[in-house]
Protein backbone atom coordinates (compact mmCIF):
# COMPACT_ATOMS: atom_id res chain seq x y z
CA UNK A 1 0.00 0.00 0.00
CA UNK A 2 1.51 3.37 -0.95
CA UNK A 3 1.59 6.38 1.36
CA UNK A 4 -1.44 8.21 0.01
CA UNK A 5 -3.65 5.11 0.04
CA UNK A 6 -2.57 4.36 3.59
CA UNK A 7 -3.40 7.91 4.59
CA UNK A 8 -6.82 7.66 2.97
CA UNK A 9 -7.60 4.37 4.72
CA UNK A 10 -6.42 5.83 7.98
CA UNK A 11 -8.49 8.97 7.51
CA UNK A 12 -11.62 6.95 6.75
CA UNK A 13 -11.13 4.89 9.88
CA UNK A 14 -10.54 8.01 11.95
CA UNK A 15 -13.65 9.71 10.58
CA UNK A 16 -15.72 6.63 11.30
CA UNK A 17 -14.55 6.46 14.92
CA UNK A 18 -14.74 10.12 15.86
CA UNK A 19 -18.01 10.83 14.08
CA UNK A 20 -19.71 8.30 16.31
CA UNK A 21 -17.92 9.25 19.52
CA UNK A 22 -17.48 12.99 19.18
CA UNK A 23 -20.57 13.69 21.27
CA UNK A 24 -19.28 11.58 24.14
CA UNK A 25 -15.85 13.19 23.92
CA UNK A 26 -17.32 16.66 24.11
CA UNK A 27 -19.78 15.96 26.91
CA UNK A 28 -17.10 14.25 28.97
CA UNK A 29 -14.72 17.18 28.40
CA UNK A 30 -17.46 19.68 29.25
CA UNK A 31 -18.23 18.04 32.59
CA UNK A 32 -14.57 17.52 33.41
CA UNK A 33 -13.68 21.16 32.79
CA UNK A 34 -17.12 22.69 33.53
CA UNK A 35 -16.44 25.13 30.71
CA UNK A 36 -17.71 24.75 27.13
CA UNK A 37 -14.83 26.82 25.75
CA UNK A 38 -12.21 24.63 27.42
CA UNK A 39 -14.14 21.54 26.37
CA UNK A 40 -13.88 22.54 22.72
CA UNK A 41 -10.14 23.15 23.05
CA UNK A 42 -9.61 19.87 24.88
CA UNK A 43 -11.58 17.93 22.27
CA UNK A 44 -9.58 19.52 19.45
CA UNK A 45 -6.31 18.55 21.13
CA UNK A 46 -7.68 15.08 21.85
CA UNK A 47 -8.71 14.60 18.22
CA UNK A 48 -5.25 15.58 17.06
CA UNK A 49 -3.61 13.20 19.49
CA UNK A 50 -6.03 10.43 18.57
CA UNK A 51 -5.18 10.94 14.90
CA UNK A 52 -1.47 10.64 15.61
CA UNK A 53 -2.02 7.58 17.82
CA UNK A 54 -4.65 5.83 15.76
CA UNK A 55 -2.40 2.83 15.12
CA UNK A 56 -2.43 2.16 18.87
CA UNK A 57 -6.17 1.47 18.66
CA UNK A 58 -6.29 -2.18 17.69
CA UNK A 59 -10.05 -2.59 17.52
CA UNK A 60 -12.60 0.06 16.71
CA UNK A 61 -14.86 -1.54 19.31
CA UNK A 62 -12.49 -0.30 22.00
CA UNK A 63 -12.51 3.25 20.64
CA UNK A 64 -14.76 4.78 23.30
CA UNK A 65 -12.62 4.15 26.41
CA UNK A 66 -9.54 4.89 24.31
CA UNK A 67 -10.83 8.29 23.21
CA UNK A 68 -12.14 9.16 26.67
CA UNK A 69 -8.73 8.33 28.11
CA UNK A 70 -7.18 10.78 25.64
CA UNK A 71 -9.77 13.44 26.55
CA UNK A 72 -9.03 12.91 30.23
CA UNK A 73 -5.29 13.35 29.67
CA UNK A 74 -5.74 16.39 27.46
CA UNK A 75 -7.98 17.96 30.07
CA UNK A 76 -5.32 17.35 32.73
CA UNK A 77 -2.66 18.82 30.43
CA UNK A 78 -4.83 21.86 29.79
CA UNK A 79 -5.22 22.57 33.48
CA UNK A 80 -1.52 21.94 34.09
CA UNK A 81 -0.67 24.48 31.41
CA UNK A 82 -3.15 27.12 32.45
CA UNK A 83 -3.03 26.61 36.22
CA UNK A 84 -6.60 27.85 36.45
CA UNK A 85 -8.02 28.99 39.70
CA UNK A 86 -10.90 27.20 41.38
CA UNK A 87 -14.25 27.91 39.76
CA UNK A 88 -16.30 30.41 41.74
CA UNK A 89 -19.94 29.51 41.17
CA UNK A 90 -21.06 33.11 41.78
CA UNK A 91 -18.60 34.59 39.32
CA UNK A 92 -18.63 32.41 36.24
CA UNK A 93 -17.24 33.28 32.83
CA UNK A 94 -19.69 33.10 29.89
CA UNK A 95 -18.19 29.74 28.83
CA UNK A 96 -18.69 28.39 32.33
CA UNK A 97 -22.22 29.72 32.77
CA UNK A 98 -23.14 28.21 29.39
CA UNK A 99 -22.98 24.87 31.19
CA UNK A 100 -25.75 26.11 33.46
CA UNK A 101 -28.01 27.69 30.86
CA UNK A 102 -31.46 27.83 32.40
CA UNK A 103 -34.33 25.88 30.95
CA UNK A 104 -38.06 25.85 31.65
CA UNK A 105 -37.51 23.07 34.14
CA UNK A 106 -36.22 24.69 37.33
CA UNK A 107 -35.78 21.35 39.11
CA UNK A 108 -33.48 20.21 36.33
CA UNK A 109 -31.60 23.50 36.46
CA UNK A 110 -31.07 23.09 40.21
CA UNK A 111 -29.84 19.56 39.71
CA UNK A 112 -27.44 20.61 36.95
CA UNK A 113 -26.05 23.33 39.22
CA UNK A 114 -25.65 20.78 42.01
CA UNK A 115 -23.75 18.47 39.66
CA UNK A 116 -21.64 21.42 38.55
CA UNK A 117 -20.75 22.15 42.16
CA UNK A 118 -19.79 18.56 42.97
CA UNK A 119 -16.11 17.87 43.57
CA UNK A 120 -14.33 16.54 40.51
CA UNK A 121 -13.83 13.24 42.35
CA UNK A 122 -17.60 12.80 42.59
CA UNK A 123 -18.69 14.36 39.31
CA UNK A 124 -16.41 12.41 37.01
CA UNK A 125 -17.50 8.86 37.92
CA UNK A 126 -21.11 10.03 37.80
CA UNK A 127 -20.69 11.33 34.25
CA UNK A 128 -18.90 8.15 33.20
CA UNK A 129 -21.60 5.91 34.66
CA UNK A 130 -24.80 7.81 33.87
CA UNK A 131 -23.85 9.54 30.64
CA UNK A 132 -21.25 7.20 29.15
CA UNK A 133 -22.71 3.94 30.42
CA UNK A 134 -19.38 2.73 31.79
CA UNK A 135 -19.27 -0.14 34.26
CA UNK A 136 -17.73 0.29 37.68
CA UNK A 137 -14.66 -1.65 36.52
CA UNK A 138 -14.23 0.55 33.42
CA UNK A 139 -14.53 3.71 35.51
CA UNK A 140 -11.98 2.34 37.96
CA UNK A 141 -9.52 1.64 35.13
CA UNK A 142 -10.02 5.04 33.56
CA UNK A 143 -9.63 6.91 36.84
CA UNK A 144 -6.87 4.68 38.23
CA UNK A 145 -8.69 3.80 41.44
CA UNK A 146 -10.20 0.57 42.69
CA UNK A 147 -13.85 -0.37 42.00
CA UNK A 148 -14.78 -0.02 45.65
CA UNK A 149 -13.55 3.56 45.66
CA UNK A 150 -15.64 4.24 42.55
CA UNK A 151 -18.76 2.93 44.28
CA UNK A 152 -18.04 5.00 47.37
CA UNK A 153 -17.70 8.16 45.29
CA UNK A 154 -20.85 7.39 43.32
CA UNK A 155 -22.76 6.66 46.51
CA UNK A 156 -21.70 9.99 48.03
CA UNK A 157 -22.36 11.89 44.83
CA UNK A 158 -25.93 10.58 44.59
CA UNK A 159 -26.64 11.20 48.27
CA UNK A 160 -25.48 14.81 47.87
CA UNK A 161 -27.65 15.24 44.78
CA UNK A 162 -30.62 13.57 46.44
CA UNK A 163 -30.29 16.00 49.36
CA UNK A 164 -30.30 18.90 46.91
CA UNK A 165 -33.43 17.62 45.19
CA UNK A 166 -35.14 16.93 48.52
CA UNK A 167 -34.27 20.42 49.82
CA UNK A 168 -35.65 21.99 46.65
CA UNK A 169 -38.87 19.97 46.98
CA UNK A 170 -39.19 21.00 50.63
CA UNK A 171 -38.92 24.66 49.67
CA UNK A 172 -41.73 24.20 47.16
CA UNK B 1 -27.65 -7.76 54.16
CA UNK B 2 -28.01 -4.62 56.26
CA UNK B 3 -30.08 -1.73 54.95
CA UNK B 4 -27.03 0.55 54.97
CA UNK B 5 -25.04 -1.92 52.87
CA UNK B 6 -27.92 -2.23 50.43
CA UNK B 7 -28.23 1.53 50.13
CA UNK B 8 -24.49 1.91 49.64
CA UNK B 9 -24.63 -0.59 46.78
CA UNK B 10 -27.75 0.87 45.18
CA UNK B 11 -26.58 4.49 45.40
CA UNK B 12 -23.32 3.36 43.79
CA UNK B 13 -25.12 1.66 40.93
CA UNK B 14 -28.94 2.04 40.95
CA UNK B 15 -29.50 -0.09 37.86
CA UNK B 16 -27.74 -3.04 39.44
CA UNK B 17 -30.13 -5.73 40.56
CA UNK B 18 -29.19 -9.45 40.83
CA UNK B 19 -28.65 -10.44 44.45
CA UNK B 20 -29.66 -7.02 45.74
CA UNK B 21 -33.28 -7.55 44.69
CA UNK B 22 -33.83 -10.05 47.47
CA UNK B 23 -33.20 -7.44 50.12
CA UNK B 24 -35.47 -4.83 48.51
CA UNK B 25 -38.23 -7.41 48.14
CA UNK B 26 -38.34 -7.79 51.89
CA UNK B 27 -37.70 -4.18 52.89
CA UNK B 28 -40.18 -1.55 51.83
CA UNK B 29 -38.00 1.33 52.98
CA UNK B 30 -35.05 0.15 50.88
CA UNK B 31 -37.30 -0.56 47.91
CA UNK B 32 -38.47 3.07 48.13
CA UNK B 33 -34.87 4.22 48.35
CA UNK B 34 -34.01 2.20 45.23
CA UNK B 35 -36.96 3.74 43.34
CA UNK B 36 -35.83 7.21 44.41
CA UNK B 37 -32.30 6.50 43.16
CA UNK B 38 -33.58 5.22 39.81
CA UNK B 39 -35.77 8.31 39.42
CA UNK B 40 -32.86 10.53 40.40
CA UNK B 41 -30.67 8.87 37.78
CA UNK B 42 -33.13 9.74 35.04
CA UNK B 43 -32.97 13.38 36.12
CA UNK B 44 -29.17 13.28 36.38
CA UNK B 45 -28.96 11.92 32.83
CA UNK B 46 -31.15 14.80 31.62
CA UNK B 47 -29.13 17.36 33.56
CA UNK B 48 -25.83 16.06 32.17
CA UNK B 49 -27.02 16.18 28.58
CA UNK B 50 -25.46 19.46 27.43
CA UNK B 51 -25.70 20.73 23.86
CA UNK B 52 -22.87 19.46 21.68
CA UNK B 53 -21.45 21.61 18.85
CA UNK B 54 -20.93 20.12 15.41
CA UNK B 55 -17.78 18.11 14.89
CA UNK B 56 -14.98 20.24 13.45
CA UNK B 57 -11.81 18.30 12.83
CA UNK B 58 -8.48 20.01 13.46
CA UNK B 59 -5.86 20.10 10.67
CA UNK B 60 -4.65 16.53 10.61
CA UNK B 61 -0.99 16.15 9.67
CA UNK B 62 0.10 13.52 7.15
CA UNK B 63 1.69 10.67 9.05
CA UNK B 64 2.83 8.24 6.33
CA UNK B 65 6.52 8.81 7.09
CA UNK B 66 6.13 10.00 10.61
CA UNK B 67 6.16 7.05 12.95
CA UNK B 68 7.54 9.16 15.77
CA UNK B 69 4.14 10.63 16.40
CA UNK B 70 2.49 7.35 17.30
CA UNK B 71 1.66 7.43 20.95
CA UNK B 72 0.76 4.25 22.78
CA UNK B 73 -2.31 4.61 24.95
CA UNK B 74 -3.99 2.06 27.15
CA UNK B 75 -7.09 0.27 25.90
CA UNK B 76 -9.11 -2.66 27.13
CA UNK B 77 -7.67 -5.98 26.09
CA UNK B 78 -4.25 -4.64 25.24
CA UNK B 79 -3.60 -2.95 28.52
CA UNK B 80 -0.67 -4.26 30.50
CA UNK B 81 -1.92 -5.79 33.71
CA UNK B 82 -1.78 -3.11 36.34
CA UNK B 83 -0.62 -3.94 39.81
CA UNK B 84 -3.64 -3.83 42.15
CA UNK B 85 -3.56 -0.92 44.54
CA UNK B 86 -3.41 -3.17 47.56
CA UNK B 87 -0.21 -4.83 46.36
CA UNK B 88 1.44 -1.43 46.08
CA UNK B 89 0.07 -0.53 49.45
CA UNK B 90 1.25 -3.81 50.94
CA UNK B 91 4.72 -3.27 49.44
CA UNK B 92 4.76 0.21 50.94
CA UNK B 93 3.74 -1.23 54.25
CA UNK B 94 6.53 -3.81 54.10
CA UNK B 95 8.96 -0.94 53.70
CA UNK B 96 7.22 0.98 56.46
CA UNK B 97 7.45 -2.08 58.67
CA UNK B 98 11.16 -2.44 57.87
CA UNK B 99 11.76 1.17 58.84
CA UNK B 100 9.51 0.65 61.83
CA UNK B 101 11.58 -2.31 62.99
CA UNK B 102 14.75 -0.21 62.83
CA UNK B 103 13.00 2.42 64.91
CA UNK B 104 11.80 -0.15 67.41
CA UNK B 105 15.27 -1.68 67.82
CA UNK B 106 16.84 1.71 68.47
CA UNK B 107 14.15 2.91 70.77
CA UNK B 108 12.23 -0.12 71.95
CA UNK B 109 11.43 1.32 75.32
CA UNK B 110 9.59 4.25 73.80
CA UNK B 111 7.68 2.68 70.97
CA UNK B 112 4.70 4.83 70.24
CA UNK B 113 1.19 3.66 69.67
CA UNK B 114 1.33 5.08 66.15
CA UNK B 115 4.39 3.01 65.28
CA UNK B 116 2.76 -0.05 66.81
CA UNK B 117 -0.24 0.49 64.58
CA UNK B 118 1.82 0.96 61.43
CA UNK B 119 3.78 -2.18 62.24
CA UNK B 120 0.56 -4.06 62.92
CA UNK B 121 -0.95 -3.18 59.56
CA UNK B 122 1.86 -5.01 57.83
CA UNK B 123 0.90 -8.20 59.63
CA UNK B 124 -2.62 -8.22 58.22
CA UNK B 125 -2.16 -8.33 54.44
CA UNK B 126 -5.67 -9.78 54.04
CA UNK B 127 -7.05 -6.53 55.42
CA UNK B 128 -5.68 -4.66 52.41
CA UNK B 129 -7.56 -6.69 49.85
CA UNK B 130 -10.03 -4.53 48.04
CA UNK B 131 -13.58 -5.84 48.15
CA UNK B 132 -17.08 -4.62 47.47
CA UNK B 133 -18.65 -7.25 49.66
CA UNK B 134 -19.70 -6.30 53.16
CA UNK B 135 -18.90 -8.61 56.04
CA UNK B 136 -21.99 -10.15 57.56
CA UNK B 137 -23.80 -8.40 60.37
CA UNK B 138 -23.00 -11.35 62.63
CA UNK B 139 -19.26 -11.19 61.88
CA UNK B 140 -19.15 -7.48 62.54
CA UNK B 141 -21.12 -7.81 65.76
CA UNK B 142 -18.91 -10.65 66.99
CA UNK B 143 -15.80 -8.52 66.48
CA UNK B 144 -17.01 -5.33 68.14
CA UNK B 145 -19.48 -6.50 70.78
CA UNK B 146 -16.91 -7.02 73.59
CA UNK B 147 -15.59 -3.48 73.37
CA UNK B 148 -18.17 -1.25 71.78
CA UNK B 149 -21.49 -0.35 73.37
CA UNK B 150 -22.60 1.86 70.51
CA UNK B 151 -21.30 2.95 67.10
CA UNK B 152 -22.87 4.63 64.05
CA UNK B 153 -24.01 2.02 61.54
CA UNK B 154 -23.49 4.25 58.50
CA UNK B 155 -19.71 4.53 58.60
CA UNK B 156 -19.40 2.92 55.16
CA UNK B 157 -19.12 -0.51 53.64
CA UNK B 158 -17.25 -2.67 56.16
CA UNK B 159 -15.34 -5.22 54.10
CA UNK B 160 -13.11 -6.67 56.80
CA UNK B 161 -13.65 -7.27 60.52
CA UNK B 162 -11.26 -9.18 62.75
CA UNK B 163 -9.99 -8.99 66.30
CA UNK B 164 -6.31 -8.16 66.58
CA UNK B 165 -3.78 -7.46 69.28
CA UNK B 166 -2.33 -3.97 69.74
CA UNK B 167 -0.10 -3.20 72.71
CA UNK B 168 -1.23 -6.43 74.33
CA UNK B 169 -4.94 -5.67 74.03
CA UNK B 170 -7.38 -7.49 71.78
CA UNK B 171 -9.13 -4.87 69.68
CA UNK B 172 -11.54 -4.72 66.70
CA UNK B 173 -9.81 -4.13 63.35
CA UNK B 174 -12.23 -2.97 60.65
CA UNK B 175 -11.69 -1.95 57.05
CA UNK B 176 -14.11 0.20 55.08
CA UNK B 177 -14.04 1.42 51.51
CA UNK B 178 -12.96 5.03 51.08
CA UNK B 179 -12.86 7.33 48.05
CA UNK B 180 -9.26 6.53 47.19
CA UNK B 181 -8.73 3.12 48.69
CA UNK B 182 -9.27 1.21 51.86
CA UNK B 183 -9.58 2.86 55.27
CA UNK B 184 -8.48 0.96 58.35
CA UNK B 185 -10.25 1.53 61.65
CA UNK B 186 -8.71 0.26 64.85
CA UNK B 187 -11.00 0.62 67.85
CA UNK B 188 -8.77 1.04 70.89
CA UNK B 189 -10.87 1.11 74.07
CA UNK B 190 -7.81 0.63 76.30
CA UNK B 191 -5.56 3.27 74.72
CA UNK B 192 -6.25 6.61 76.34
CA UNK B 193 -4.62 9.60 74.64
CA UNK B 194 -4.91 13.32 75.40
CA UNK B 195 -4.95 14.67 71.89
CA UNK B 196 -5.15 13.59 68.26
CA UNK B 197 -1.93 11.92 67.13
CA UNK B 198 -0.96 11.72 63.47
CA UNK B 199 0.12 8.45 61.86
CA UNK B 200 2.50 8.61 58.93
CA UNK B 201 3.66 5.87 56.61
CA UNK B 202 4.75 5.47 53.05
CA UNK B 203 1.64 6.17 50.98
CA UNK B 204 -0.63 6.14 53.98
CA UNK B 205 -1.58 8.59 56.65
CA UNK B 206 -3.99 8.68 59.50
CA UNK B 207 -4.77 9.83 62.96
CA UNK B 208 -5.44 8.42 66.39
CA UNK B 209 -8.38 10.27 67.91
CA UNK B 210 -9.21 10.36 71.60
CA UNK B 211 -12.69 8.93 72.21
CA UNK B 212 -13.80 8.73 75.84
CA UNK B 213 -11.32 6.65 77.80
CA UNK B 214 -9.99 5.06 74.65
CA UNK B 215 -9.12 6.05 71.12
CA UNK B 216 -9.74 5.19 67.48
CA UNK B 217 -7.09 4.96 64.77
CA UNK B 218 -8.16 5.86 61.22
CA UNK B 219 -5.64 5.16 58.48
CA UNK B 220 -6.10 5.58 54.73
CA UNK B 221 -4.20 6.39 51.58
CA UNK B 222 -2.74 9.86 51.36
CA UNK B 223 -5.41 12.36 50.37
CA UNK B 224 -8.29 10.21 51.57
CA UNK B 225 -11.21 12.24 52.92
CA UNK B 226 -11.96 11.03 56.43
CA UNK B 227 -13.34 14.10 58.20
CA UNK B 228 -16.94 12.93 57.93
CA UNK B 229 -15.97 9.48 59.17
CA UNK B 230 -14.01 10.98 62.07
CA UNK B 231 -17.01 13.02 63.15
CA UNK B 232 -19.35 10.06 62.92
CA UNK B 233 -17.07 7.91 65.04
CA UNK B 234 -16.26 10.55 67.63
CA UNK B 235 -19.94 11.35 68.06
CA UNK B 236 -21.22 7.80 68.09
CA UNK B 237 -18.72 5.43 69.68
CA UNK B 238 -19.34 4.52 73.30
CA UNK B 239 -17.10 1.93 74.92
CA UNK B 240 -18.27 -0.85 77.17
CA UNK B 241 -16.86 -0.16 80.60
Amino acid sequence: MNGSTADLTRKRRFDRVVTVLHRDMYRYAAWLSRDVGIAEEVVQEALLRAWKSLDALREDGAAKPWLLTIVRRENARYFERKRLETVDIDNLTPAQSAMLAETENSELDDLREAIYKLDDDYREPLVLQVLMGHSTREIAELMGINPGAVLTRLHRARIKLKDTVDDANDEV
Amino acid sequence: MKCNDYRYAIAGEPSKSDDLDAHAAGCESCANFRDQMLALDLKIAQALDVAVPDLVLPDLPTLSNDNGNVVSLPQPGSRRPTVPVWIGLAASLVLVAFLGIRFVISDIEHRSLAAEIVAHLDHEPRAWRSSNVAVSEQSLASVVRDDVEQMADDIGLVTYARTCVINGHTIPHLVIQGEYGLITLLLLPDEFINRATPIEGLGIEGVILPVGNGSIAIIGERGERVTELENKLINSVKWKT
